[in-house]
């Protein structure tokens, strides 16, 4: 604790003060106390998504071939395994000749190359894309989230994650 | 604080405490930016193409979906079911749906005639526990869609790409 003389000795000078020490004291637990119950919360950001229109369903229709502007439709099936991990993806354009569309394996690489390569095509044809996931049930959301972000950065902006099989749930 | 003619050596603490001051004023004010919509047992997936909340969204609606699928509420919401008990959890797709019909009422209440005709004005924001199942997100989706909200978004982890 500092001291101070109030009444200096040979003047009638009287200098008011003010006793910081105490107030340091408190302000310095009151900062140790800050500091060690501080925890910064993780930068949390988000990613729009488009509800299915139809109710469970998938919102697929028949493309018509008379609109140039219609978005080119792709589907992407996701298999999930009994752990919550990817199993096995396909992708295949809506109405296509062969249903099963092309094997992209399990690998979030190989379905971000070809996604990147489609959103290239559609960039070089002017028309825009979406992308329909198909995903079971048992995946897990940090594999839902990784697919609609991998889709987002291949240049899609229009993501609809919905069930294999849209009765069941 | 100088004592002109005194021969004591004192130390200035005032610059000490001003800056003590401000180190606390800082850490109080990073306490309060903890939003009381989010739950910290949710541990969220990460993303590196989530981006921050339009500045331009006023309403946002905070459900926060732990790894069972059940929805844990806000500090400032409640909700009652049909027999009248009040909690603080929405244990299934029903009684989110339920919740999210009264909150759209409410926002298309709020929103006045402008608001006629028109989807809820809210943002329904989905924080769903990285290790939740598919299945229990979509049925959280689906009751959103069912409430007439027509889009979500997902509330993940930004990071950079950088390992």
């Amino acid at each position: 604790m500092l001291r101070h003389d109030r009444k200096r000795q040979g003047t009638d000078f009287v200098e008011p003060d003010l006793p910081i020490t105490p107030m340091l004291d408190m302000s310095f637990q009151l900062l140790a106390f800050f500091i060690m119950t501080f925890k910064p919360a993780p930068t949390e950001g988000q990613i729009a998504l488009t509800l299915p229109k139809e109710e469970g369903g998938q919102n697929i229709s028949i493309p018509s071939p008379t609109d140039e502007n219609k978005p080119k439709h792709y589907i992407v099936t996701v298999a999930a395994a009994d752990n919550g991990t990817i199993e096995k993806m396909t992708i295949a354009e809506e109405g296509a000749a062969d249903p099963k569309g092309k094997d992209l394996g399990a690998s979030v690489a190989n379905y971000h190359a070809e996604l990147a390569a489609l959103s290239a095509q559609l960039a070089r044809e002017g028309k825009p894309g979406k992308l329909t996931l198909r995903i079971g049930d048992k995946l897990i959301q940090e594999y839902v989230v990784q697919l609609v972000d991998q889709g987002i950065r291949a240049g899609f902006n229009d993501i609809s994650p919905v069930p294999i099989d849209p009765k069941k749930v | 604080m100088s004592h002109g003619g005194s021969d004591k050596c004192e130390p200035n603490f005032t610059p000490l405490l001003d800056l003590v001051l401000q180190l606390v004023m800082f850490f109080m004010l990073c306490a309060n930016f903890v939003m009381d919509q989010t739950n910290v047992e949710i541990k969220l997936p990460s993303a590196i193409a989530a981006k921050a909340l339009e500045s331009t969204v006023d309403y946002a609606i905070y459900l926060n979906v732990n790894e069972q699928g059940k929805v844990i509420l806000t500090a400032s919401d409640q909700f009652t079911d049909t027999e009248g008990k009040v909690t603080d959890t929405l244990d299934n797709a029903e009684q989110v749906r339920i919740f999210l019909v009264r909150r759209a009422k409410e926002d298309l209440a709020a929103a006045g005639p402008a608001g006629k005709d028109k989807p809820p004005r809210s943002v329904i924001v989905l924080r769903v526990h990285k290790e939740c199942s598919f299945e229990k997100t979509y049925a959280i989706m689906k009751a959103c869609r069912q409430a007439g909200y027509l889009k979500v978004q997902l509330r993940a982890i930004r990071h950079s790409g950088a390992e």
